[in-house]
């Protein structure tokens, strides 16, 4: 199927042309192919429950038109085509027939939106922001990007995913009757992605994804803990058989990953539930932890397209937008120690070159000493806000429509030793993993569960505690922010979703130890 | 999408083909065809907007097949196909399979298999009577419709609130009113095939429902409001497009001003949407086969026992005359039954597919797991095993997994939602929320979650004043919800929780001593 790419890199661009000239109105369209292959595998009690490998293709084609009303219009097709990629006839017959669609849908929306204008223009105002902003610049590119692996998903042996899930499972649950279940999956894929725009854009990217999930049940006596925790890179299988020991995400290879994970909930079932203090409280959070805070908390609100109100009804908006006139930006909203951005071209979950707008990719710091900078943003928001597109637009699969969505996005390392930042606590607590997080509308305001909850004493680490979470007002939490760690770790995040229909993607966050105060919540 | 007959054919040349295989024990073949389409709401009165955005669809086709090899009854092989209903695609599957094949020593034989004891024998035919959506799609409805009545619908909505909003004489009229519509129209439909060595006939459904979603905010009067609707007909997608915007807007409007209360505990009357997401996220994962024998359901070493208040039941009825989800048919092709899973505050039943059923049956912690009154469960009939996509819709390459379609929750003894404020005296009005979560694990049944619009204060047993939305945070357990409710509804109202892929009808009900903390107020959006 791989093949199909190299087909539409020839014949992909004269056919979108020729679709745009014959077509009336149509001002632009954009083709996106993906081709995938992947293996899977999972375990449960150290029994194999499923293997899987297989081939896929999709496309997606986007037509943007302009009616002579001065209404415009986009309409998308999304087509899972599978074998169909193999033969070409059928091939590019599906896409002018997805091409064909979008474009109808595109004039369909702008006639009624032309003809809501003019039935509201009776009134003042609130047709005025129906007004059409052209999409953002993107320059004209061609690039090829490779995937990088050591061992290529095609190749692996059937069985190797399999032994490798159902042995791991079977030495979690051999650690003894405190774990009363145990799930462990593996996969590893290759992709090709292709950008084709009716501009001149030729984009080809290739990716590597192996990821390894566990989930473990673990009970003692009347207390139980559920673990869950993934572990990712966008390589081959060895990040998996041997581990990786990249520097910002480095990982243990899945059985000890799985081993130290199923040991944390045997020591938490046996741990007390947090009996939270009343009052606000010292935390010192950890790498794991921080990375749920800067997803929720930064990354998320720092889309534009959440941040212009376009989730509103889905996943809410942003702390960081009122409105165009009353916002956050060039203003402190976390203390002078604190610092965040997206880095799409690190070595992460999230890594990517060019978007899927054929834009390309860039460092976008959201929070600078304390004082939020700038979104992650897509063409047609970048216009809206007045600035350059920064390359966020992105789909969970070619067939969904990009959406704005983080990369590597995490909270700055200062510069304290972590190991410090707890000594000087005279009483407080360490906060360490995430767990589940629960954010109020605008991300203004957030509970967030820990895996463990260690009291400090003194300035030393003690009694440990489950079910405990942090609640705080966000830019309560980031202005009482006094050290930041130099001990800046990423973590893969494979399950960030967003949109409808929902759209599940992967990507790293991660950030230091921190220190701040904040209530805690128990169990 | 493809068409009925098109799945069926193929799965019936598969079917051949696959019986001619000396080396398979058992086959199935199952084919889905599904398509999804969306129009999303984007208007903002002061930020330039599309109204809008481009509707999209997603439509994907293929199978899985799934086969049990001789050498081992135990030994299954899967393998799926996008997009090409050919022999040579299954040819090309059937090599993966084989390739993939793995010994479970808990497989139980495919659906229908006379392997597995304790479960009614498997209807070896089609349910004849259509659904809604059947007789709907028999005068070209929902499962014909093409983009138009969606994206009219769509803009009708927005025109909708747009007049509603301007011909009010109200406050929010300023230069920048800070008008927002967000949400979608939405339209799901499916076709299934399913071919086994096991069944004798072909088993085959199609389904079509929309949902439509609108959430009005007026950020001037730090005011939410939100309609939805879902059905089955094109008729009714239609009636709600007419009144949905202009609804939430209004409701909105009413909720102007909200007042911001300190945390602490209250007493609560939950209206349905708030039921809808706390069963959504809290109480349905815990009634699956699937939960119980991962040890992770809320009701663990509880089936059998009082787990809600005795007024209290919740079903799922597939073939609920007024869901907006009709399914005669599994996607294992079995018959798709009602099923009660809490009958006066007893947990009696669980969500379950095939596998899972016998997993269960045959888990040798089985009755620390289910608990004493349950250890005499013989069989959890597999009655709610789906294949579905992020759309809730078939997906020919979803394994098969336990959902429900319509889901209801109803009570005895029920009063009207006035009387339930009357009962509540003092507290507050929660219609929507926000974001819930099993913040310590589903075990554990601690929720938490922010209540986001259409919620009021409470005094002297009336609606008094708008309750601002994203002013209070819940921390609760579900038992503090459904174990010891000061009163319940008498009438089911369907809810939309976003990303279920179940349908839900629910009641309001009242609970005492729920815990709030409060969220600063300067740091929302809506200030």
């Amino acid at each position: 199927m791989f093949g199909a790419a190299e087909l539409l890199k020839k014949e992909g661009p004269d056919l979108l042309r020729a679709f745009i000239r014959g077509r009336r109105g149509a001002v632009g369209a954009d083709l996106r192919l993906e081709v995938m292959f992947s293996r899977s595998s999972s375990a449960t009690d150290g029994e194999a429950r499923s293997a899987h490998e297989g081939e896929s293709a999709g496309f997606s084609v986007s037509v943007r038109v302009d009616e002579p009303s001065g209404a415009s219009g986009t309409g998308q097709t999304g087509v899972e085509v599978g074998r169909l990629a193999l033969r070409p006839a059928r091939l590019f017959a599906a896409i002018r027939a997805g091409l064909a669609e979008a474009y109808e849908r595109a004039r369909l929306s702008a006639r009624e939106k032309a003809a809501l204008v003019r039935a509201l223009n009776k009134y003042s105002g609130p047709a005025r922001s129906l007004a059409s902003v052209p999409p953002g610049p993107r320059a004209a590119v061609h690039d090829e990007v490779a995937a990088v692996y050591q061992r290529d998903p095609r190749t692996l042996g059937p069985g190797e995913l399999q032994r490798l899930c159902r042995d791991t499972s079977a030495r979690v649950a051999a650690l003894g009757p405190e774990i009363a279940f145990n799930a462990v999956a593996a996969l590893s894929e290759v992709r090709e992605e292709l950008f084709i725009g009716s501009d001149g854009t030729l984009i080809s990217q290739g990716f590597a994804f192996s990821q390894g999930d566990c989930y473990i049940v673990a009970q003692n006596g009347d207390g139980h803990q559920e673990i869950y925790d993934t572990i990712g890179q966008q390589r081959g299988l060895e990040c998996l058989s041997e581990g990786w020991r990249g520097e910002l995400m480095p990982n243990p290879d899945l059985l000890t990953f799985a081993l130290e994970l199923a040991g944390e909930a045997r020591e938490l079932a046996a741990a007390p539930a947090l009996k939270p203090p009343d009052a606000e409280v010292t935390v010192v959070t950890d790498p794991h932890f921080n990375a749920l805070i800067s997803h929720e908390i930064i990354g998320h609100p720092s889309e534009a397209d959440r941040a212009l109100k376009m989730e509103a009804a889905y996943a809410g908006r942003s702390w960081f937008l009122r409105s165009l006139e009353d916002n956050e930006v060039g203003r402190q909203v976390g203390s002078p120690l604190m610092s965040a951005c997206s880095d799409p071209s690190l070595d992460g979950y999230g890594h990517y070159l060019y978007d899927h707008e054929g834009t390309r990719a860039r460092r976008v710091t959201h929070v600078d000493k304390g004082v939020f900078h700038g979104f992650l943003n897509s063409r047609d928001t970048a216009a809206v806000l007045g600035v350059e597109p920064n390359g966020s637009a992105r789909a969970s699969e070619v067939f969904y429509v990009p959406l704005i969505r983080m990369s590597n996005t995490f909270l700055m390392p200062g510069e304290s030793d972590p190991q410090q930042i707890i000594a000087d606590v005279d009483h407080g607590y360490y906060v360490c993993g995430s767990a589940v997080p629960s954010i109020a509308e605008s991300r203004e305001n957030f509970r967030i569960s820990a895996r463990r909850i260690y009291e400090i004493d003194h300035g030393r680490v003690g009694r440990l505690y489950r079910a405990g979470s942090v609640i705080a007002d966000s830019k309560d939490f980031f202005m009482q922010v006094d050290a930041v760690g130099n001990d800046l770790r990423l973590i893969a995040i494979p399950n960030c979703g967003k949109g409808q229909p929902m759209q599940v993607k992967r990507m790293s966050n991660g950030g230091p130890t921190m220190r701040s105060r904040a209530r805690l919540g128990g169990g | 999408m493809r068409a009925a007959q098109e799945l069926k054919n193929f799965v019936r040349e598969a079917r051949a083909m696959l019986a001619r295989e000396r080396d398979l024990a058992e086959f199935e073949i199952y084919c889905a065809s599904a398509e999804h389409r969306v129009a999303r709401l984007a208007y903002t009165s002061d930020i330039p907007s599309r109204g809008v955005e481009e509707l999209k669809s997603h439509v994907a086709d293929g199978f899985t097949l799934r086969v049990v090899m001789r050498r081992d009854a135990r030994e299954i092989g899967v393998a799926t196909e996008a997009g090409d209903l050919s022999l040579e695609a299954l040819r090309a599957a059937l090599t993966r399979a084989r390739s993939a094949a793995l010994v479970d020593p808990h497989f139980p034989g495919l659906p229908g298999t006379a392997r597995l004891p304790g479960l009614p024998k498997v209807a070896n035919r089609t349910p004849s009577k259509p659904g809604p959506a059947a007789a709907d799609a028999a005068v070209g409805g929902l499962m014909r419709a093409g983009d138009a009545p969606l994206v009219e619908a769509a803009w009708r909505i927005v025109g909708g609130a747009l007049e509603a909003f301007t011909r009010l004489p109200t406050a929010a009229h300023d230069h920048r009113p800070g008008l927002v519509l967000g949400g979608d129209v939405s339209l799901m439909r499916d076709r299934m095939a399913l071919a086994s060595s096991n069944f004798d006939g072909l088993r085959t459904e199609a389904g079509a429902h929309f949902t439509c979603t609108v959430t009005a905010l007026v950020e001037s009067l730090g005011a939410k409001g939100t309609a939805s609707a879902l059905g089955a007909t094109l008729g009714g997608m239609r009636a709600a497009a007419a009144r949905a915007g202009r609804d939430a807007v209004l409701r909105a409007l009413a909720l102007g001003g909200g007042q911001r209360p300190p945390g602490g505990t209250y007493r609560v009357v939950f209206g349905p949407q708030p039921v809808a997401e706390i069963l959504n996220y809290m109480v349905v994962p815990s009634l699956s086969t699937g939960a119980f024998h991962a040890a992770s359901t809320a009701y663990h070493g509880r089936f059998g026992a009082q787990v809600m208040d005795e007024r209290l039941s919740l079903l799922d009825d597939p073939a609920a005359a007024r869901g907006a989800i009709h399914r005669g048919l599994t996607c294992e092709g079995l018959p798709a039954r009602r099923t009660i899973m809490i009958r006066d505050g007893r947990l009696v039943g669980l969500l379950s597919n095939f596998y899972d059923s016998h997993r269960l049956a045959t888990d040798e912690h089985r009755a620390e797991k289910l608990g004493p009154l349950g250890a005499e469960q013989t069989g959890f009939p597999p009655h709610s095993g789906y294949r579905l996509g992020e759309s809730a819709v078939r997906r020919f390459d979803a394994n098969p997994g336990s959902a429900a379609t319509n889901l209801t929750m109803r009570a005895r003894g029920g009063k009207s939602e006035r009387d339930l404020i009357r009962a509540v005296g003092e507290g507050i009005y929660v219609g929507r929320v926000w974001y819930t979560y099993p913040i310590n694990g589903q075990r554990a049944g601690d929720f938490t979650c922010t209540v986001s619009g259409d919620s009021y204060l409470i005094r002297k047993g009336v609606l008094a004043a708008p309750l601002a939305p994203n002013a209070l945070r819940i921390n609760a357990n579900i038992e503090q919800v459904f174990a010891h409710p000061l009163g319940v509804g008498n009438r089911t109202q369907p809810a939309l929780v976003w990303g279920a892929p179940e349908a839900y009808y629910t009641i309001a009900l009242a609970a005492g001593e729920i815990p709030f903390t409060a969220i600063e107020a300067s740091q929302s959006a809506m200030e």
